[in-house]
């Protein structure tokens, strides 16, 4: 009963950490701790293999990526150090972060750093990763960040500055873009096709439909300051929850169905200026909210980290029956 | 024996078969088939075969018996050989006797012809003599039979004088006076008399009396006098035809000749459409003046054009009295026409009311409404004088509903056109030096507001209070409209500002309005001004106008409680809601626009150098100058909109000290220690820093006061700050320039911002953000930071003074 991801340490002595959730929801224990040679920027854990998980990290001038593998414990808590699998070394610029496929096995990876896209394939028992093919992204755009597409293997998401860019990783090709500035997270909903959620730092949550890109279909305020981070609920339709740099996770309730087919913009603005779509804002955190992770066991669970290193975690089932 | 018998075969069978038709008893007897197995017997059949015979018979017979048969058969033959021969010639007997019959009658025909002829002619003869004797007999006969015919009629004419007056009919009385069969010989004469006297109402009154008589005997007895007096009456017709038509003619005689005409029978329809014609054609000349009117009033918004508009008043009124005129003589000339002339004048009601409603696009002042109303109000009474059937009054009721609720609403619509046009002033000169820019803006908004809703006020009064007939029927409902009015108005307000402000996209028919508004080009000023407008319609503007409503209310029965079943409510307090949740996201959008603005500055001072191999510190970075006058230009803006707030002088001892102090000790701290000994305790310290902290309430509620504004803006700014520094990894100096910066920047800060302790506490956080990511934290010496930052402050000192110095010469 693994709680969605693990915590990412951002100590000085670069640990790991392996958080179990308690079978009653009730108690946080840290089953694992381990160190990580650098400071990490980014963790990703495998949507297949929850030993498995990716890190991005930073020497301080120069930046790497790695494929991680937690070793078995057998009972101890002072462990070895992690088992590398693979390291996704042909980056030159400063690496973002490193996406699996969130829907099933596959045996690719997608890693971006400012200037370019790398598709690997790994393989794990030869303990190696491959550069399958690159792209750059263009002279003008540096990249911050991405989402692989859960409903198709072969598009991803990245976001640059000035816009969100989808690539076709067959063609390694720029597909579409949406002109939005300063996305700090985009998600997409794993329910639904076409939807695609993204935090900005300033102008709130924006939420799309990838058919119709020029306008959003819903805007969120977001937070009183920057918004951070963004996920889409694994389950519940609508489901929206995001951490910002005010130190406060906010759950919004913003369904898409099938309004936007009936509804026209108007309709739109009109019903939700009348039904306020933040259902809960849970401010109790010290410091800005980076992290963000619902549960895939049980999705009404949601594990947020804060930059003091707090890791809390929550359940939203009393606010789910107001749906 | 075959072949030789074929030539006379032919002969021979045309011969039997006459004899055989002329003697055979029945010919489809002896037709008739026999049996195969034939029989002596038949001989005598049609079927008969010899040989067969022959055969039969030699078979069956015996010599005896053939020789007995063949003497009988020769006997036979001879007998028969005999018997045609006397037919034969018994034959040939009738044959002579019936030429001989031919010949006699051949000889006895011949002198038949010439008898014939004899006879024809004296047939012919006969039938010439008695023509002649008729024809010189029929003239007498027809003179015979009219006088007898006439004779009949003087003598049914003299039973009918016997007859008592009471069973006569008044046209015969007339028939006697003249002298019976003479008063119908001299119809004719008497009719042209009366065409030179032109007393045509005797003249039909003879002709029509006549009439009866013509149509019984026209055709014969009197069939001279008719021809006359129809012609005559023809004549009479044309005049009176004339007479209808002519304008110059009294009403009453053309509703005279009109009632003549049609006594005689005169299709009088297509008249009536002709006369029709004419009278909507002077409707639509009414219909040009009422427009000349409307605009005579429009125009004469000054005093001095009063008599302009007097003169085309009178003008009005004449065709008005003139059009009423016309049809008090059409309809007594065509009584039955009510409902043409009903169309007709509702009509013109209508097209009174759509021509004022056009001049109602334009500016039009209520009393100039009024005046318009009255008169269409005294045309209506004018018309329903004239024709009651018309209703015209509850016509009037109807039209002039929709056309008073419409300039209800184009005076709102005016109204906020004005409210946002004064608006729509700050925008072209965006960041321009005239200072007082947004606060003029603001004024304007706040009066042409106050004043236009005023104005409306007054305006509706006076047309409430006016004592015309139509109006106090439709008070209620005015007030209703008025309320609605305003409510509507301040919803169309509201999404006007939204529009303005460009949280909302401009539909397609606010086009025009939204052209020079493109949405990255929305000033913040007005952003701001909207926002205080926002207040103002929440604070001031709507209990004014509740007040100065009941009072008006008050002066008339109150419809409320048929305006709530209807909706047509002015909720003040909800439209008070509404402002105050639009004045505090106006406010929020100023604040998030003057943000953005700050933290693209702050992001391009934190992604473009590369932090890792900073440099050693010389000066405070430029950057904190952009902020600064960003900062400045939130200030003056702020001053020019929001009021002064309550400044809280609390210099925050207990709170701010501590968590500056806290810091301080903090970072003397980090100087005593070893650099590795620091970070490993760094983080700890900075959460036990924070235990003991009172959590800082960053984000407090914005409120409408400089200060406030301004503090909320730099705090987010200073937010920002941290959040980009903690995305960096510095060295030694880039930390140190951080310091620096931050340190130069905490005394304009505070002076600009009400809540210092907040600000200390954010300031404190960006350099704990900074020694966080920093490789080797170790913070400039406290002399060399107080030089750098006196050189900075003096320079800017140096600078302000020469900004200052130019324009004081």
């Amino acid at each position: 009963m693994q709680a969605g991801s693990s915590g990412v340490g951002y100590g000085l002595k670069y640990q790991v950490h392996l958080i179990r959730l308690s079978a009653d929801g009730t108690e946080l224990i840290c089953e694992g701790l381990f160190s990580h040679p650098n400071e990490i920027w980014d963790l990703r854990s495998c949507p297949f293999d929850q030993r498995i998980f990716t890190t991005v990290y930073s020497t301080g001038e120069s930046y790497g990526a790695a494929v991680w593998q937690i070793p078995e414990l057998y009972g101890q808590l002072n462990s070895p150090q992690l088992e590398r699998v693979a390291l996704l070394d042909a980056h030159v610029s400063k690496i973002k972060c490193v996406l699996w496929w969130p829907s099933g096995r596959n045996d690719k990876l997608v890693s971006i750093d400012e200037e370019n896209l790398f598709l690997w394939s790994l393989d794990s028992s030869k303990k190696a990763a491959q550069v399958q093919s690159k792209e750059s992204a263009g002279t003008m755009h540096y990249l911050s960040g991405g989402a692989w597409d859960p409903h198709d293997v072969n598009s991803i998401a990245a976001t640059c500055e000035s816009s969100v860019q989808f690539w076709d990783l067959r063609t390694m090709t720029k597909t579409s873009s949406i002109d939005v500035s300063h996305v700090r997270t985009i998600d997409y909903d794993t329910k639904k096709d076409h939807i695609l959620v993204t935090a900005e730092d300033e102008t709130g949550i924006h939420i799309w439909d990838l058919r119709k890109t020029k306008v959003p279909i819903r805007e969120l305020p977001g937070h009183t300051h920057w918004t951070w981070a963004v996920a889409c609920n694994p389950e519940y339709d609508g489901l929206i929850l995001s951490g910002g740099t005010d130190s406060a996770v906010n759950l919004w309730l913003a369904p898409t169905g099938s309004r936007d087919e009936i509804t026209s913009d108007s309709g739109q603005n009109s019903l939700s200026l009348k039904v306020d779509p933040l259902v809960n804002s849970y401010t109790d955190y010290e410091d800005s909210v980076y992290g963000l992770a619902w549960s895939s066991r049980e999705p009404w669970i949601f594990a947020s980290l804060s930059y003091d290193g707090r890791v809390v975690v929550e359940s939203v089932k009393p606010y789910l029956s107001r749906k | 024996m075959a072949i030789e018998d074929a030539p006379l075969d032919d002969k021979a069978k045309r011969m039997r078969d006459l004899l055989s038709s002329f003697y055979a008893p029945d010919p489809s007897v002896a037709g008739g088939s026999l049996p195969k197995g034939a029989s002596l017997d038949a001989i005598n059949t049609d079927s008969f075969d010899a040989d067969q015979y022959m055969n039969l018979l030699v078979q069956r017979a015996n010599l005896e018996g053939l020789l007995q048969k063949h003497v009988e058969m020769a006997a036979e033959i001879k007998n028969l050989d005999t018997d045609l021969q006397m037919l034969v010639y018994e034959n040939y007997n009738k044959f002579i006797s019936a030429t001989d019959a031919i010949k006699r009658m051949k000889s006895n025909i011949v002198g038949m012809e010439a008898n014939m002829e004899q006879l024809l002619d004296k047939i012919m003869s006969v039938q010439s003599r008695s023509d002649g004797v008729n024809n010189s007999l029929f003239g007498k006969r027809e003179h015979i039979e009219k006088l007898h015919r006439t004779r009949n009629l003087l003598r049914k004419v003299q039973v009918f004088n016997v007859i008592p007056h009471s069973r006569k009919l008044l046209l015969f009385e007339e028939l006697f006076f003249c002298g019976k069969e003479q008063f119908i010989y001299d119809l004719p004469a008497r009719l042209g008399k009366c065409i030179k006297a032109e007393a045509y109402a005797d003249a039909v009154r003879f002709y029509t009396g006549a009439m009866p008589i013509f149509k019984a005997y026209g055709e014969s007895s009197f069939q001279d006098c008719k021809r006359a007096s129809e012609e005559a009456v023809m004549t009479i017709t044309k005049n009176l035809q004339g007479k209808l038509f002519s304008d110059s003619e009294s009403i009453q005689t053309r509703a005279e000749a009109a009632v003549l005409l049609k006594q005689l029978d005169f299709p009088v329809d297509g008249l009536k459409v002709r006369l029709f014609e004419k009278l909507e054609q002077s409707l639509g000349g009414l219909q040009v003046k009422i427009g000349d009117v409307a605009d005579a009033l429009e125009e004469s918004n000054d005093e001095q054009e009063n008599d302009l508009q007097l003169g085309f008043a009178v003008a009005h009124d004449a065709s008005v009295h003139e059009f009423v005129e016309t049809v008090r003589a059409y309809r007594v000339i065509f009584p039955d026409s009510e409902s043409q002339l009903i169309k007709l004048s509702e009509d013109l009601i209508t097209k009174h009311f759509l021509i004022t409603e056009q001049h109602m696009k334009k500016r039009v002042s209520t009393a100039t409404f009024l005046r318009v109303l009255r008169i269409i109000w005294d045309d209506v009474l004018l018309i329903d004088h004239v024709l009651p059937e018309a209703l015209l009054h509850d016509y009037c009721f109807k039209v002039s509903q929709s056309a008073i609720k419409q300039y209800v609403s184009s005076m709102f619509s005016h109204l906020l056109d004005d409210v946002s046009g004064a608006m729509m002033k700050v925008h072209p000169q965006q960041n321009n030096v005239a200072e007082e820019q947004l606060q003029v803006a603001l004024e304007a908004g706040k009066n042409s507001l106050l004043k236009g809703s005023m104005d409306l006020l007054l305006g509706f009064r006076q047309l409430l209070e006016d004592n015309l007939d139509l109006l106090v029927k439709l008070r209620e409902l005015i007030t209703d409209w008025v309320q609605a009015g305003f409510q509507q108005f301040f919803e169309a307000l509201d999404t006007r500002f939204l529009l303005l402000s460009g949280r909302i996209k401009s539909s397609p028919q606010d086009q025009s309005l939204s052209e020079g508004l493109q949405s990255e080009k929305i000033s913040s000023g007005l952003v701001l001004v909207l926002a205080q407008l926002c207040v103002f319609v929440e604070q001031t503007a709507i209990p004014r106008i509740t007040e100065a409503r009941t009072e008006i209310a008050a002066s008339f029965s109150s419809s409320g409680a048929r305006g709530y079943e209807h909706g047509l409510v002015f909720h003040p307090t909800e439209i008070s809601r509404v402002f105050q949740s639009a004045s505090e996201k106006f406010l929020h959008q100023y604040i998030n626009m003057r943000t953005h603005r700050i933290s693209v500055l702050l992001r391009k001072r934190f992604t473009t150098p590369n932090w890792i191999k900073h440099k050693e510190p010389r000066e405070v970075h430029m950057f904190v100058d952009l902020f600064l006058q960003e900062l400045e230009a939130v200030g003056s803006e702020v001053k020019q909109i929001l009021s002064q707030g309550v400044r809280k002088h609390r210099r925050s001892e207990s709170n701010g000290s501590t968590t500056s102090s806290l810091s301080n000790s903090l970072r003397d701290d980090k100087l005593r220690r070893s650099n590795t000994q620091r970070a490993r305790s760094q983080l700890l310290e900075t959460h036990l820093a924070k235990l003991f902290k009172q959590k800082v309430e960053i984000f407090t509620k914005v409120e409408f006061t400089r200060e406030s504004v301004v503090t909320t803006i730099i705090k987010l700014g200073l937010k920002s700050l941290q959040e980009f520094v903690r995305l960096q990894t510095l060295n030694r100096s880039g930390f140190q320039q951080i310091q620096l910066d931050i340190q130069f920047l905490r005394t304009p800060l505070k002076e600009l911002a009400e809540d210092e302790a907040a600000i200390d506490f954010l300031l404190d956080e960006v350099i704990v953000g900074a020694s966080d990511r920093c490789l080797d934290p170790t913070p400039l010496e406290p002399p060399i930071l107080d030089k750098l930052i006196h050189a900075k402050t003096a320079e800017t000192k140096e600078q302000n003074s020469s900004v200052a110095s130019p324009t004081s010469q």
